[in-house]
């Protein structure tokens, strides 16, 4: 029951997004750092896809164990994304192409970059606070008892 | 997570010293004598940028930043200006009366001054971003 308390509802799912978008903004940061340097390809994981694999996770764990179920999501390990046995995930980037290639052999778009970076800390933002009020009910509920 | 800072510091430190040596050309695009008072018109200094940062201190930034792996000098011939009062000018040989000049074009290092500093302003926005995300991070525990 008190493993359950951490990781019923929605806070599973939340935690595995802090972890993307946290780990995918180093990604971005590091695409933005290397925007001048030869040869470098940006590289990038797909946010669909782990939204996809996601909420594959999801509907599983209601198969097993209805609406409230509890217990760790697992995601589906793909090319880019992978989780590892203690439930966190690793992300394995992979190199963008099909953009403008520059002289210096470079394929940037600064525009892009820019968006990616909004949308994940927009991202992060979103599964954070969403986190905070899940253990803001908690904290309520624990300061309930007698 | 706080890793991650010194991946957007390292692409503003290689902008930074891109930057510097952008200055350097604009600032001696007339000089020349070299240090030794010696007829030698000063040479364009240009930064090479290589994936990864050496002298990070996380391993994020060790292998996602970038740094400056070079600063090559131009070698390419000097321009030559006739100016056959100038004490320095050539006295004999097929370009008498000629002075060398470095071969820096303003336009192109004012161009590439634009350049560095947006890139690093997109470092700086990379930065504050990531700062927002770790202070949200903090706000969960209360």
């Amino acid at each position: 029951m008190m493993a359950d308390l951490f990781s019923s509802g929605g806070m599973q799912a939340l935690e595995l997004t802090l972890q993307f978008a946290g780990q995918r903004q180093r990604l971005i940061q590091s695409n933005i750092a290397n925007i001048d340097t030869p040869d470098y390809r940006p590289m990038d994981v797909s946010p669909a896809k782990f939204q996809k694999s996601l909420a594959r996770a999801i509907a599983a764990r209601e198969q097993l164990g209805g609406d409230q179920a509890g217990g760790p999501l697992l995601l589906n390990d793909s090319r880019e994304i992978v989780q590892q046995a203690d439930g966190s995930i690793r992300l394995n980037p992979q190199t963008a192409s099909g953009n403008v290639l520059f002289h210096d052999r470079n394929n940037r778009d600064l525009e892009r970059l820019m968006q990616g970076l909004a949308e994940n800390t927009t991202t992060y933002r979103v599964a954070a606070d969403l986190l905070r009020s899940r253990y803001d009910v908690l904290r309520t509920a624990i300061s309930q008892r007698v | 997570m706080f890793g991650s800072l010194d991946i957007s510091t390292s692409g503003m430190i290689a902008q930074r010293e891109r930057m510097a040596s952008i200055a350097a050309n604009i600032a001696n695009r007339n000089t020349i004598l070299d240090a030794d008072g010696k007829v030698n018109p000063y040479r364009r200094r240009m930064v090479h940028f290589a994936p990864g940062d050496p002298k990070a201190g996380s391993s994020e930034g060790r292998a996602m930043g970038v740094h400056v792996a070079k600063i090559e000098i131009d070698q390419g011939e000097p321009n030559y200006e006739w100016d056959p009062s100038n004490p320095y000018a050539f006295k004999e040989g097929p370009r008498a009366g000629y002075v060398p000049t470095p071969n820096i074009n303003s336009v192109v290092e004012q161009i590439n001054a634009m350049e560095a500093a947006r890139a690093y302003e997109a470092n700086v926005v990379a930065a504050e971003a990531t700062k927002t995300m770790m202070a949200q991070a903090l706000r969960i525990l209360g």
